[in-house]
């Protein structure tokens, strides 16, 4: 082995490694540079479609522009809480019309974050849209699925789970078959979220 | 759930009820061909819990102290994958040096572990969750736990399966993933017992 | 000559030597996303995009490779085609890339690409590895899409999202669960192995 000499057996891999290491980096940074503005754009559209289906206002899915006129003329971000707004005014003719925060809690494999809109007087629900979840495909996960979401609109908690397919009354939520854990999941996130919304426009300086 | 009892609560929920190979199906390759025997099995568990351990720490101080500043959170698989491969072959020279039957008994198993998709895993997992420093170390020593049973578990029946008469079709692998698919049932039965979140 | 060993470098993976079913090889990541059709799609075409370019671009420098950090050059190549997969996930498809998770990461891991890269790449001309690393992707990816398919529609009663199955179906919630994974390959590792194999063996004979 000596006759290979230090630099074939110390020096060349390290500078061949240093090489790859740094071609490699370059490549997928140029990537990732060229695609940031994509991705944050995604985000805040995200985001800016959860507000408004939490809110219950209509609008055109796959047409960000429309989305953005839609928002800037029915929703106020209010204050800042890591690095997003901290909660949302909902706007109908110039006027605060409710009031829509993100709420989170422990789910079956993962943290939920939902946003969850309200009516004036915080105690109507006029829906919610899930950002975060990690529940099982299938099952868990159906909460992202429109029925489930749809069930929350005009409603007033603290609710309780009834069998899926059979919630009626303001109180009632579905539960989804198979997923107990979830289920009780949703309820609990969804019976607090009147309190963690008041707690947090009360933070911010907002009153209702 | 109560702060200072969470860590503790993601130990057990990583050995049980999210068990990373049982749930997650990480960490198949190995498991499907060194549980043919109940010895190997113990050599490899071992190796897998401590490095799953260390590493899951190793890479949330990398993670958190020098990707996150820097913003270069994007390059985090390539960091964490070189820092496991790193680890396990300075892992492989102190034991060389330290211990010649240590060396003979896990040695052959540490090559293995770097491309052992259990311990990446971990790490994703534990930047997804966001768990704490001392979140991290309970979920990546619960996860190595839990796949050490797993094999343990998988190589016992094994031995007794070599006496029994199986499909022509279902020898080996096909029978390995049947009673895998059993055990992550009898698993299951672990849910509900703790809540993570 | 040349021609037998290109085409024969395509049907092996394809065939008696598929990746899953024959060295049961690299089902680890790509396992967990197969109870829903559009997953498991879009998982596969990563692998296969990760494992064909890994391959030729590890053949193309093979002889510059140092022995002493070969393993490290080649995990740092296919880390660097999994982070391009992922970033490009997350700008056109975030919500796929959300469900997905950890595991587009842990293609990385997966044992089929380094395993192709060992065997293969190394010893190959470039455009015979990158035909080898295509024909290993769609060889794992196929098996996998049919366990999908298998695991969606019992489990849930659709595909692709769509409902298929009318309301007389019972869900069998246990297909989308984690054991029913283990059950479908095993299932379908059986056929394989107890009916087509054999079948073609002795058509050779």
């Amino acid at each position: 082995m000596k006759k290979e000499g230090t630099f074939a057996l110390r020096i060349y891999p390290v500078l061949f490694m240093a090489l790859l290491t740094v071609l490699f980096i370059t490549v997928v940074s140029g990537i990732y540079l060229s695609t940031k503005d994509l991705v944050e754009m995604n985000e805040t559209l995200s985001r800016k479609k959860a507000v408004l289906y939490a809110a219950g206002i209509d609008f055109p899915d796959g047409n960000p522009e429309g989305i953005q006129e839609i928002y800037t003329n029915r929703v106020r971000e209010i204050g800042t809480a890591d690095g997003r707004p901290a909660y949302f005014e909902i706007l109908t003719d110039g006027s605060v019309s409710g009031y829509a925060a993100y709420v989170s809690g422990a789910g079956l494999w993962g943290q939920i974050v939902a946003i969850f809109g309200f009516g004036k007087d915080l105690k109507q629900f006029t829906g919610v849209e899930f950002i975060e979840q990690n529940e099982t495909p299938g099952l868990g996960a159906r909460i992202t699925e429109p029925w489930f979401k749809e069930q929350f609109r005009g409603k007033t908690g603290p609710f309780t789970l009834v069998d899926e397919g059979t919630a009626t009354g303001p109180g009632q939520l579905d539960a989804i078959t198979g997923a107990t854990r979830t289920s009780t999941a949703i309820l609990r996130i969804s019976n607090k979220a009147p309190e963690v919304a008041e707690e947090v426009i009360a933070s911010n300086g907002g009153e209702h | 759930m109560n702060g200072s009892l969470y860590p503790v609560a993601i130990l057990f929920a990583a050995i049980f009820t999210n068990n990373i190979l049982l749930t997650n199906y990480l960490g198949m390759c190995s498991f499907l061909s060194v549980s043919r025997e109940l010895k190997t099995s113990v050599g490899l568990g071992v190796a897998v819990t401590f490095v799953m351990a260390t590493t899951s720490v190793l890479n949330w101080l990398v993670y958190n102290k020098i990707l996150v500043p820097l913003e270069l959170e994007y390059l985090r698989f390539i960091v964490f994958i070189i820092v496991i491969a790193a680890f396990v072959q300075i892992v492989e020279m102190v034991i060389e040096r330290v211990s010649e039957t240590l060396y003979a008994a896990l040695g052959i198993f540490l090559p293995l572990i770097t491309v052992n998709c259990a311990i990446l895993g971990v790490s994703l997992f534990m930047v997804i969750r966001e768990y704490s420093f001392i979140e991290s170390f309970t979920f990546g020593l619960g996860s190595g736990i839990g796949w050490f049973l797993a094999i343990l578990a998988m190589a016992g029946i094994r031995q007794k399966l070599k006496k029994a008469r199986l499909p022509k079709g279902l020898e080996g692998a096909g029978i390995t993933l049947v009673i895998t698919g059993m055990m992550a049932m009898a698993f299951m039965g672990f849910s509900g017992m703790i809540n993570i979140g | 000559m040349v021609k037998g060993k290109l085409k024969k470098t395509f049907t092996d993976p394809l065939g008696k030597n598929n990746p899953v079913f024959a060295q049961i090889l690299g089902i680890c990541s790509t396992l967990a996303v197969t109870n829903k059709l559009e997953n498991t799609v879009v998982m596969t075409l990563g692998v296969v995009f990760t494992t064909t370019l890994s391959s030729f671009v590890i053949s193309l420098i093979r002889k510059w490779i140092p022995s002493r950090v070969r393993m490290m050059a080649e995990t740092l190549i296919i880390a660097s085609f999994v982070i391009i997969v992922d970033i490009t996930l997350r700008a056109y498809m975030p919500d796929i890339w959300k469900q997905l998770g950890p595991y587009v990461g842990l293609i990385i891991t997966n044992c089929i690409i380094m395993g192709r890269a060992e065997a293969f790449a190394l010893n190959n001309t470039p455009g015979l590895s990158l035909i080898d690393g295509l024909a290993s992707g769609i060889g794992y990816s196929y098996v996998l899409i049919i366990v999908a398919i298998f695991r969606e529609l019992l489990g849930t009663g659709s595909l692709w999202g769509i409902k298929i199955l009318g309301s007389w179906w019972t869900n069998w919630s246990i297909m989308i669960m984690p054991p029913g994974a283990f059950f479908m390959l095993a299932i379908f590792i059986w056929i394989v192995k107890g009916a087509i194999i054999p079948e073609k063996e002795e058509a050779k004979k």
